[in-house]
């Protein structure tokens, strides 16, 4: 692996780092929010299943982590990468600065991200194959989160009144944000060309379009419109909501950095 | 959250029994159950409890309202003496033993070794 990273130039480098981390921050931050589930959810069942959920999530982070790690090659470990930055460095998708909210906040968040997380994972190509291998796991593994959150979407679509119409104000609320996963990325040009992504976020946008129109149009659901340009700030300006989260999830990281577990 | 609480009229909590295979081949084992309002978040959460720590190749839900159930001890526990309906009741040992001392022939080895009914998990020195 070593000899995969030393073979790439600084600006691919610098590109494909700020991908992954793109990628390892909206995972880990996704997980924390919806980990405010456990102990909370509907029912057990529920329960159990938006917890694992969200392990998945931050075990997905931990891969990209780690991989980011030996793609920056600073010292920084996944465990520094993950917890020792300001707010500001964080640089997850701003859909993923909304509070965990209601029920209906929750699912309209992660179905919309799911959908969005598909597209973008389906844009890696073979052009940085440690990259490549780990999508194909993380693949196989959001197949599973994309189902649960569909099959909800459904359920509040159809579930009476008062889930429908918390399920529409969710949607509306987030619409604003909710194509931010797709913010161009500075080095996207040197990705495409090194074959690490097969196509451009615009691209993977119009994907997610397609596969939101498809299910969303038959529950009568409203798309969330396409803005004029795409966000230039979409990962950053973070919200109230996501600097809360971050104190409380680098609380014990902030005790002590040196402890070891 | 009172009211997300309350399901919608026929979208109620319903049992599901959860029935797991271990490995390719192997029987399927009741497991458990799980409380969900329809077969697709019932599959959902028996893959939860059931399956995400890659203890399960194969699940089966089975909503519980869907299975028969027979439990009529006049049906199942008759009250009269059934004991000739099991094979223990009819012992043949004795009877093999004098028509082979009658013919001059020996028990199979191999036979016998497959006997005890545990498959051969029963060592020698659990027999001695």
């Amino acid at each position: 692996m070593t000899g995969a990273v030393l073979a790439l130039d600084p600006r691919l480098r610098t590109a494909l780092a700020e991908l992954v981390l793109t990628m390892a921050d909206d995972e880990f931050v996704s997980g924390f929010t919806d980990s405010e589930w456990t102990g909370i959810a509907p029912i057990l069942e529920e329960d159990v299943a938006m917890s694992s959920i969200s392990q998945d999530e931050l075990g997905h982070a931990k891969a990209l982590f780690e991989l980011l790690a030996t793609v920056l090659d600073d010292g920084r470990d996944a465990d520094a990468l993950a917890y020792d930055r300001q707010p500001d460095e964080y640089r997850h998708a701003r859909l993923l600065d909304h509070a965990r909210g209601d029920w209906a906040d929750t699912i309209a968040r992660r179905f919309l991200y799911e959908i969005a997380d598909e597209a973008r994972l389906a844009s890696i190509g073979t052009g940085y194959p440690p990259l490549a291998n780990l999508v194909e796991k993380l693949r196989r593994e959001e197949r599973y989160h994309r189902m649960h959150a569909t099959v909800w979407i459904d359920r509040l679509a159809n579930g009476g009144a008062e889930p429908r119409r918390r399920l529409e104000a969710a949607l509306a609320a987030l619409s604003v944000d909710a194509a931010t996963v797709f913010t161009p990325l500075a080095g996207e040009a040197d990705l495409l060309e090194a074959g690490v992504v097969t196509r451009s976020l615009a691209a993977a946008e119009a994907a997610w379009r397609g596969d939101l129109t498809s299910i969303l149009v038959p529950l009568g659901l409203r798309v969330p419109p396409a803005a004029a340009e795409p966000p230039v700030d979409g990962r950053s300006n973070h919200s109230e909501a996501f600097r809360w989260l971050w104190g409380e999830f680098t609380t014990v990281r902030r005790l002590d950095p040196t402890a070891v577990w | 959250m009172a009211s997300a609480r309350k399901p919608a009229a026929g979208h109620r909590l319903e049992p599901w029994e959860v029935f797991q295979q271990a490995k390719e081949g192997d029987p399927m084992r009741h497991g458990g159950n799980v409380l969900a309002p329809d077969a697709d978040l019932a599959t959902h959460y028996a893959r939860e409890l059931y399956g995400r720590r890659q203890e399960s190749h194969r699940l089966w839900i089975v909503r519980r309202a869907d299975i028969r159930v027979l439990e009529d001890a006049d049906l199942l526990d008759p009250p009269l003496d059934r004991s000739f309906k099991k094979p223990g009741g009819y012992v043949m040992r004795g009877k093999l033993e004098a028509a082979r001392a009658k013919a001059g022939t020996e028990k199979p080895r191999a036979r016998s070794e497959g006997h005890d009914r545990t498959g051969g998990r029963r060592s020698a020195g659990d027999q001695a």
